[in-house]
């Protein structure tokens, strides 16, 4: 520093000096006088002074280099500062990574436990509800064995009671057969008995006719013939009466069957019953099985959910699934309580088939009934009117005895008194059985109003009631059952609010459901296109630290030379980038040149073909030069050239061909030609035209003369 | 009898109903990019399909990459492990997801095999004609949906479960592109079904009231 103090006075003088020398030139001061005296000294001055300046700018230049190290060295400190700072904070990050690391292990130790202990619980109560299932299942075959089994029975029992019917029925047809062939029987005896009274008629006529005179035979005759009738009558009546009894033994028998058969219908009824109990509990266990099923599939469903831990919504699912198990479970005992209500009214609809099938036959049966009162009512007529006879008879008789007794007792036959005697006991005795059978048949009449056909009615009433009762209990229950449905159908409206809600956020993209991975291609558009700006952005990053750090440069070292900041000052990358560009440039130009060549060869190709039209058209070859002219050759005569130039007329569209030039052949007679068509006429065609065809004419005249030769 | 035949016809329902959901998808995916703008509207032509003129594409890259997804979706779908389509709709500028349409994909349960009471299949007729009302829905949503006035790009996710059998060189996990939530609205759409899966529609968007 000392020197530099000391140096540089001795600097500036001179600096001074020679700024100072132009204006003041012919002053010399002393230095310069010393120097011109003493030229030794002078040199010797002169080389210590550079020798001086030389060190003083070697010294200058070491200090920058000095102070240059010394800002690198600070940078440098500066650098390791940060770096150190930078080393901490990582360091700190790293402990907190591993804290956060533990943490997240002693996390997963316990949901791993609990996922354990929810497992066990799930498939203990996966397999007591198999067990359950099970169960189910065999209580369900059992049942439907037992079903099977009383249908069989039932069946058998209908087969049985059909076979029964069939038989009674045979019965009463050979019955009926029996009663027309005793009724023709009866017929038959009737006609022997009247043959025989009307011997007998014949007998006392003879008999009254021989020992007695004209008045006793008439009144015998008269006597006779009552007694006849009387006879004739009581015998119809034992007939009537023999065949009432035979009807009603059969009634009864129809009776006593019909009895049977009702008592077998109403057992039947009461198995049908307990089968239609069984099959109801069937279909109940039918649908619990189902409901087992759904439940069990639902518990799988969740065990296999709960193999992984999950978020906050598994509670709003699991509740999701149990009120939808409800409203399923639910929706099951509607149909359950549908069905039994079909089965109750198919029921209902078969009893009154059966009610209508008893009226028919109560109808029928009170309509035999009736048939039977009117047969009864006539016999009783028939029978009044006999009593009216005999009663008649008697007096009859009574008077006859009285006026035989008059006559002659002795005449008195005691033999017919007393077969007359005879003959009215026995027409008593059948009057009272006949009054016998009357209040039997009556009594019969009143029990079956009272009791025959009733208790069934009632019977069925009854179970009418019954099924009109259990009816509207299902009724009821039913209405019960819609409220609790509309119930269940707004919950499930608001947890569908939920879902929806639920199901925005998964759509929106905030939660994504467990288990679940979300992939997408690793080259699509939109990754396509981030790589695309990176690539740009870090091309532009990069440029952009180099010309700053080259900046930088520049700034600090001041001492390069101008030569070598010349040399760097375009950064690599930049160069990077222009030396793409022109890449690409040099290609589109390579293209466009490639595509100018191409144009190129097609129009002279283009160009041959119509050079070669026009020699063959019209005779003359055509040369196009660069400047315009044109060069014109015959085709038979290659001697005979002309050079035509362009000449722009003033009219717009027009080019007129000027002839500048001519070769050295030709026709003789060219001269004349030109001055005739070029210069007087001014029409160049017409001017080749003709010399083409002196020129054809000498060609040919050639060719000629060649072939002679 | 029953038992022995109804394995194959439910396979081969399967299968075209696999078919049909990945054309739908197809169609679906050419309409949004169509109808939100997202490719120049040149770049599509018109073509005849169920009944109706869809807009497809004729982008050669745009065709390859939908023709690539596509292939993987129909393997997934007949193995029953994809839940859910997503086509976001992506600013190129700011990089925020701007829509989602999600199409949820269900399996059909199929009935207890003692279905005698078992359904009649599904006529196509009646298929196509859901697709074409979802189709038709997605053209409308351009009336509601916020008009988007920026450049956009769009990327196809695919959700399945932990257990699909992924292409490791070709897909890969990432963002699911979530709307934010005080930011979001969504419209459910119609819905198709097949006997096998039904198609759950939907369109997430952003929107800044």
């Amino acid at each position: 520093m000392n020197s530099d103090r000391f140096k540089t006075p001795a600097n500036a003088p001179s600096r001074v000096a020679s700024s100072l020398r132009s204006s003041t030139a012919p002053k010399r001061d002393s230095l310069a006088a010393e120097l011109e005296r003493d030229p030794k000294m002078s040199t010797a001055k002169r080389q210590q002074r550079t020798q001086a300046f030389s060190s003083h700018m070697s010294q200058a230049a070491l200090e920058r280099r000095l102070l240059a190290a010394e800002m690198a060295k600070g940078e440098l400190e500066r650098k390791l500062i940060e770096k150190d700072a930078q080393v901490d904070r990582l360091e700190a990050d790293r402990r907190w990574l591993a804290e956060r690391e533990e943490q997240e292990k002693a996390e997963k130790e316990t949901e791993r436990a609990l996922h354990v202990e929810e497992k066990a619980k799930t498939d203990h109560e996966l397999r007591e509800l198999r067990r359950m299932y099970m169960t189910l299942r065999d209580e369900h075959a059992e049942l439907r064995d037992e079903h099977a089994a009383l249908e069989r029975t039932t069946s058998q029992a209908l087969s049985v009671h059909k076979n029964e019917s069939s038989s009674l029925r045979l019965q009463v047809a050979q019955l009926e057969r029996e009663l027309s062939d005793a009724l023709a029987l009866a017929e038959q005896r009737s006609a022997a008995v009247e043959e025989v009274r009307a011997q007998m008629d014949d007998l006392s006529f003879v008999q009254s006719g021989s020992p007695r005179g004209e008045s006793d035979t008439a009144k015998w005759n008269v006597i006779h013939n009552e007694v006849q009738s009387v006879v004739e009558h009581s015998k119809a009546v034992e007939r009537e009466n023999a065949r009432m009894k035979a009807e009603l033994e059969r009634l009864r028998e129809k009776r006593t069957n019909v009895e049977i058969l009702r008592e077998e219908k109403i057992a039947l009824e009461r198995k049908l019953r307990g089968v239609e109990e069984l099959r109801t509990q069937v279909g109940k266990l039918e649908g619990e099985l189902a409901a087992a099923r759904r439940e069990r599939a639902e518990w799988a469903h969740r065990a296999r959910q709960l193999d992984s831990p999950s978020q906050t919504p598994i509670s709003v699912t699991q509740s999701l699934t149990q009120l939808r198990l409800e409203h399923a479970h639910v929706l099951e005992n509607h149909g359950a309580n549908l069905a039994l209500l079909r089965q109750r009214e198919a029921e209902l609809q078969d009893e009154r088939a059966v009610v209508l099938e008893l009226r028919a036959s109560l109808d029928e049966s009170n309509q035999r009934e009736r048939a039977a009162a009117e047969t009864i009512a006539q016999l009783e007529q028939s029978v009044a009117l006999a009593e009216h006879e005999v009663g008649f008879l008697q007096k009859f008789n009574a008077s006859f005895t009285l006026e035989a007794a008059s006559h002659d007792a002795s005449m008195v036959d005691e033999a017919k008194e007393q077969h007359v005697k005879n003959l009215e006991e026995l027409l008593e005795q059948y009057k009272s059985r006949t009054h016998e059978l009357e209040t039997e048949m009556n009594n019969l009449k009143s029990r079956a109003v009272s009791t025959g056909a009733s208790p069934s009615v009632r019977a069925l009433r009854e179970e009418l009631e019954k099924e009109r009762e259990a009816a509207r209990d299902a009724l009821t229950t039913l209405e019960k059952n819609k409220e609790a449905n509309e119930q269940h159908l707004e919950t499930i409206d608001r947890l569908e609010q939920t879902l929806f809600e639920l199901r925005g956020e998964i759509g929106a993209g905030r939660h994504i459901p467990p288990n679940t991975r979300i992939l997408s291609l690793r080259d699509n558009p939109a990754q396509q296109w981030a790589d695309l700006r990176q690539e740009a952005l870090d091309r532009l990053r990069a440029e952009n630290g180099a010309l700053l750090r080259r900046l930088h440069e520049l700034e600090e070292g001041g001492a390069r030379t101008a030569e070598q900041e010349k040399e760097d000052l375009v950064p690599r990358e930049s160069l990077k980038v222009a030396l793409e560009e022109k890449m690409e440039l040099e290609e589109t130009v390579r293209q466009k040149e490639k595509r100018l060549r191409r144009l190129q060869e097609v129009f002279t190709a283009k160009s041959a073909e119509f050079r070669e039209a026009i020699a063959s058209i019209m005779g003359v070859k055509l040369a196009f030069y660069q400047n315009g002219q044109v060069r014109v050759t015959s085709y038979y005569d290659l001697n005979a050239s002309f050079v035509f130039q362009p000449i722009s007329s003033k009219k717009e569209g027009s080019a007129r061909m000027q002839l500048i030039a001519q070769g050295e052949g030709g026709p003789q007679e060219l001269p004349q030609l030109m001055r005739n068509w070029v210069e007087k006429e001014q029409c160049i065609p017409c001017f080749l035209a003709s010399v083409t065809l002196e020129c054809y004419e000498s060609w040919k005249r050639d060719r000629e003369m060649g072939i002679e030769r | 009898m029953s038992t022995k035949q109804a394995p194959t016809r439910q396979a081969i329902t399967l299968k075209g109903s696999t078919s049909l959901v990945t054309e739908f998808f197809k169609y679906a995916a050419n309409t949004i990019l169509f109808q939100r703008g997202v490719y120049p509207s040149d770049d599509f032509h018109m073509v005849k399909k169920y009944g109706q003129t869809v807009l497809v594409t004729q982008d050669l890259a745009l065709e390859n990459y939908l023709d690539k997804i596509l292939r993987q979706v129909n393997k997934w779908l007949l193995t029953g492990v994809v839940t859910q389509l997503v086509v976001a709709i992506i600013s190129k500028d700011t990089r925020t997801p701007l829509e989602r349409w999600v199409f949820d994909i269900h399996l059909v349960e199929q009935p207890a095999e003692n279905a005698g009471s078992r359904t009649a299949p599904k006529p196509e007729t009646e298929i196509q004609a859901e697709i074409r009302s979802i189709l038709k829905q997605i053209v409308s949503t351009v009336t509601f949906l916020p008009i988007i006035d920026e450049p956009t790009v769009f990327n196809i996710l695919a959700y399945t479960t932990e257990s699909a059998d992924v292409p490791a060189d070709e897909w890969v996990d990432t963002d699911p592109l979530a709307i934010e939530a005080s930011k979001s609205q969504q419209v459910k759409l119609r819905s198709f079904s097949t006997d096998v899966h039904r198609i759950e529609a939907m369109v997430a968007y952003r929107y800044e009231g």
